[in-house]
C-alpha cells in the first residue's frame, strides 16, 4: 500500500536508507549506529510506521510482527532468568506496539528496579536490548516498562504536554519544556505533533530539552 | 547473588559467554567484583562511551543493596 517514495521522504536517515524493499533492518541499524539511540527514537519514530507495512509485505522472511515476537521472547527469557537469580516476584508480559516489542515485568516489589527517574529501568532496558541484539543479530529498540512506571510517566507526560501547548498556542512564543530522556521526549514530541503543532529538541544529553514551536501563520 | 547477577548480565551481551568469570574481591574499602572477559568481548561490555558498562554497574548496584558494587572489569589475559 506505501510506496518507497513515501517513506523516503521522511527522514534523512530514512532516506538513505530506503532504497530497497528490505530496507528497514538497514534503516534501523543506520540509526542506531549514526544517530545513537537518543536521536533515532526521537526524530525517527513517526516515520517507521509506513516501512513496517512494507516489509509485512515481503516475500518469504519473518513478518515484521514475528520479528518483534521473538524480539520479546529473547527479552523475557534474559528477564526472567535475571529475577529468578535476583530472587525478585514478578512476571513478564509481552506485546507488540506499533513498531516495537514492548516487555513488561510486573507484579511484586519492583521499585528497585525501576530506580530514581526511573534510571534502572533505563539501564535494564539497554542491557535487555544488546542481549537480544546479541541473540537476533538485529539492533533491538525494544521498550521496557517495570512495574508500569513508564505507563504513568507517560501520563503525566502528556499532562504536561498539554499544558504547554495551550501556553504556546495563547502566546504564540515557543516554550523551552525542562530536560527529558530520550522516552520522555518522545511522548511530548508525540502530543504536540497531534495537536497540530511542531516541536524540537534542543541541548545535549541528560539536559536535552523538548521546544513547542507555536503554528506557523498560514 | 550479585555476583551471579553480573554473571548474567555480561554473559547475555557478548559473543563469548562461556569465558565469562565474575569474582567477588574482598577489599578494605569494600565488595569488588572483577569481571572477566574475551578480549574480544571488552569493547562490548564497556560500550560506547562506557555506556554499557554504566548501565551494567547501574543495576548490579542496586541489587547489590547498600553501597553499591564496585566492577572492574578486565579481559582474560590480563592477571593482577
Amino acid at each position: 500500500m506505501t510506496t518507497e517514495q513515501d517513506t523516503a521522504s521522511t527522514t534523512d536517515t530514512d532516506a538513505v536508507a530506503d532504497t530497497e524493499p528490505e530496507a528497514t533492518e538497514a534503516t534501523e541499524a543506520t540509526e542506531a549506529v549514526s544517530a545513537g539511540a537518543e536521536s533515532a527514537e526521537t526524530e525517527a519514530d513517526g516515520t517507521d510506521a509506513d516501512a513496517a507495512v512494507v516489509a509485512g509485505d515481503g516475500s518469504d522472511q519473518p513478518s515484521r510482527r514475528e520479528r518483534l515476537e521473538n524480539e520479546g521472547d529473547v527479552a523475557a527469557d534474559f528477564l526472567e532468568e535475571l529475577l529468578d537469580i535476583a530472587d525478585l516476584d514478578g512476571d513478564i508480559d509481552m506485546d507488540v506496539d506499533g513498531n516495537r516489542a514492548s516487555v513488561s515485568i510486573v507484579g511484586g516489589d519492583l521499585d528497585e528496579l525501576v530506580g530514581p527517574q526511573g534510571e534502572v529501568l533505563e539501564a535494564l532496558q539497554e542491557l535487555t536490548r544488546l542481549a537480544v541484539f546479541r541473540e537476533t543479530g538485529e539492533r533491538s529498540r525494544l521498550m521496557l516498562d517495570v512495574a508500569g512506571f513508564r505507563a504513568q510517566r507517560r501520563a503525566e507526560l502528556v499532562d504536561v504536554a498539554t499544558q504547554a501547548i495551550a501556553e504556546v498556542q495563547a502566546s504564540g512564543e515557543t516554550l523551552k519544556l525542562s530536560p527529558m530522556s530520550p522516552f520522555e521526549r518522545k511522548v511530548v514530541h508525540d502530543a504536540v505533533a497531534d495537536a497540530g503543532l511542531r516541536s524540537e529538541s534542543e541541548g545535549v544529553e541528560p539536559r536535552r530539552c523538548v521546544v513547542v514551536l507555536p503554528a506557523e501563520p498560514a | 547473588m550479585v555476583a551471579d547477577v553480573i554473571e548474567h548480565l555480561v554473559s547475555g551481551i557478548v559473543d563469548n559467554p562461556d569465558d565469562v568469570e565474575v569474582q567477588e574481591k574482598n577489599l578494605r574499602r569494600g565488595l569488588l567484583y572483577e569481571v572477566r572477559v574475551h578480549p574480544s568481548d571488552l569493547g562490548k561490555v564497556i560500550g560506547r562511551s562506557g555506556r554499557t558498562a554504566t548501565a551494567i554497574r547501574t543495576v548490579a548496584g542496586v541489587l547489590a543493596g547498600d553501597g553499591g558494587a564496585r566492577i572492574d572489569f578486565v579481559d582474560v589475559d590480563r592477571r593482577r
